[in-house]
């Protein structure tokens, strides 16, 4: 499989001398995976790909707008190419994508890695790129239906209890953005919490202000949460940022039967208007 | 003979500290350990056997978000911050975060003195835990210190099968020491652990030489520049200051900042001396392994590995350093 990366790779970066390939090196345990920028055809042999393979290299390609770049991706991955596209932000004659069949990525960390898959792997779906210009791997069969027990357990709870779950949670944010600098959906000139004028949250961290913080942060990724689960596998301190991504997800797909990400071509439904959608009222 | 305070009385000792004190210690929930306000009946929460907190204890003195004073909406008059006065007691506190805390003492205590933060400091005791298990990005021996370091600290304790051996280090922590609890047995220091060394020679003169180096650039193509490196280090102490207006009064308001946030050294006018993704990087790690040193003679890093441990991306300081003394035009 990584001979298969590695030789697709050289090929597109022999012929694209200006171009960059992100992908997956060992890390400095020796054991994880990492980023890794190759600009030169002859280090191709840094590239490897297994279970550590967590990070979603999809986010760098807004780093690199107006060059080529080849981009090692995952499916879940690859979905945020198409909300990238679909959102205007990634010209896709620019990209090169290497789609990865995926056999889910195992919790790990720095030093260590665990024998359980990572959580937003279990509850996976799609095990084949929705969007790539080479495919490494037999297409898998997708599962069939969603789980979403996690969210489910937080709707039983009475909104008192809720209320003390995420107050609890979100107590612990020390605001360092890690959240928002990872994720593929935020790529805001000026996010709303730095904007000094009007200053909407502005640096002061304090229980009410990391509550607008988090809540913020999920609204506005609500039907393009593309489940890399990035968020939540940076933050420092565990908040369970997915909880809340995935809570917007389930309605997203309930009440407008809709996935991000998994074409270009299809907007998510808050960035559509049409005439004839009548709201519902809900009791 | 050492003086050792078995399980049982140490248990009772936090109890009195946390009815005496605010006592600060480490707990771990939902799989995270950090440092937390624990309440006398509370103290069976404290986690012993942890290898350090996600966070550094320096908000205890720098905090994340404080007002450092209030101005009156109707009179223009300027109000004081509630000074709390009560004594704080952080236990289990790592040899390595003392250090930090004394890297950032250097610059917030030197004139003109940081009130708020003088304050905090002087009315804080600090009770170690000796590391007796580090974690595989530990370095603190390559930097100046060790997991055993009393530097630093009030009272130092260091754990074996006999209890905690109890070292009184300063005049606060003589007076501390629950002499009722204490017994003089013939208890050995466990074995220091092993931690991997890393070599510093020469790092200085390279980086200075080496501002101009492709060599950051490349490093930051990876880094997704968020704060979490900064903001969980023991010794960064960067700050901005923002008002925040409300119907009374306008506080003042200082919050933990970093530098490798994008609009960290954007100025009026919007220039920026920093805008590139390499820029902000090599700031940090000049800052760490040049500027710091060239000011009060140490490196600001305690070696306590958590940047290591919580960067998405891997970017390990350790690596850094290596890379660095190759780079040597």
């Amino acid at each position: 499989m990584i001979e298969i990366i590695r030789n697709k790779a050289k090929e597109w970066l022999e012929k694209n001398e200006d171009g960059c390939v992100i992908g997956y090196e060992r890390a400095s345990d020796g054991m994880t995976a990492r980023p890794v920028f190759i600009y030169e055809p002859h280090m191709m042999g840094k590239l490897i790909f297994d279970e550590t393979c967590v990070h979603n290299l999809s986010k760098y390609l807004l780093n690199r707008r107006g060059t080529r770049t080849a981009v090692v991706v995952k499916p879940c991955d690859s979905r945020g190419i198409n909300l990238l596209i679909n959102e205007h932000q990634l010209d896709r004659d620019s990209i090169y994508i290497i789609g990865v069949v995926c056999p889910g990525m195992k919790e790990s960390h720095f030093g260590r890695i665990e024998d359980h898959p990572l959580s937003k792997c279990r509850r996976c779906l799609h095990h084949t790129p929705a969007v790539y210009d080479v495919l490494v791997g037999e297409p898998q069969p997708e599962t069939a239906s969603h789980d979403y027990s996690d969210v489910a357990r937080i709707e039983g709870m009475s909104l008192q209890e809720r209320n003390a779950f995420w107050k609890e949670q979100f107590g612990r944010c020390i605001r360092c953005y890690g959240c928002r600098q990872i994720c593929i959906g935020c790529y805001c000139q000026e996010c709303f919490v730095d904007e000094l004028d009007p200053l909407w949250v502005g640096i002061r961290s304090c229980p009410e202000d990391n509550w607008i913080w988090n809540i913020g942060r999920a609204f506005h990724l609500s039907a393009r949460c593309i489940s890399c689960g990035e968020c939540e596998r940076v933050c420092p301190v565990g908040i369970p940022l997915m909880l809340a991504n995935r809570k917007l997800e389930k309605e997203s797909a309930d009440l407008f039967d809709f996935e991000p990400g998994m074409d270009a071509a299809t907007a998510p439904p808050f960035a559509t208007f049409i005439k004839e959608e009548t709201l519902e009222k809900v009791e | 003979m050492t003086s050792v305070i078995v399980d049982n009385n140490l248990h009772i000792w936090l109890k009195e500290l946390a009815e005496k004190y605010i006592l600060i210690a480490p707990v771990t929930s939902d799989g995270v350990t950090l440092f937390k306000h624990v309440k006398a009946p509370e103290v069976g929460s404290i986690d012993l056997q942890f290898l350090n907190t996600a966070v550094s204890p320096k908000g205890y003195f720098f905090p994340l978000s404080e007002t450092i004073f209030s101005i009156g909406v109707e009179r223009g008059d300027v109000i004081a911050p509630m000074n709390a006065d009560a004594e704080v007691v952080i236990f289990g506190i790592r040899p390595c975060d003392a250090a930090g805390i004394a890297l950032i003492d250097r610059v917030f205590l030197a004139e003109p003195v940081d009130i708020s933060y003088k304050g905090k400091r002087d009315r804080t005791i600090l009770i170690g835990l000796a590391c007796n298990t580090p974690s595989p990005e530990c370095f603190c021996t390559s930097v100046g210190g060790g997991p055993a370091n009393p530097m630093y600290l009030d009272i130092m304790l260091t754990h074996t099968p006999s209890g905690y051996i109890v070292q009184a280090i300063t005049g606060k922590g003589k007076e501390l020491t629950p002499v009722t609890m204490v017994e003089e047995k013939d208890v050995p220091s466990p074995p220091t652990p092993r931690i991997a060394a890393i070599p510093m020679e020469g790092v200085r003169e390279i980086m200075r030489r080496n501002f101009d180096s492709p060599y950051w650039d490349r490093v930051a193509d990876r880094c997704i520049h968020c704060n979490i490196c900064s903001y969980v280090c023991p010794c960064c102490y960067c700050f901005d200051i923002r008002d925040y207006a409300g119907k009374d009064k306008i506080d003042r308001v200082r919050s933990w900042e970093s530098c490798q946030s994008a609009g960290f050294t954007r100025i009026a006018g919007g220039h920026d001396p920093r805008p590139t993704k390499g820029a902000r990087l090599r700031q940090r790690w000049y800052h760490k392994l040049l500027y710091y040193p060239t000011l009060f003679g140490d490196i600001k890093c305690t070696g306590c590995g958590r940047c290591v441990r919580s960067c998405p991306v891997n970017i390990d300081i350790r690596e850094i350093i290596m890379d660095v003394q190759k780079l040597n035009v």
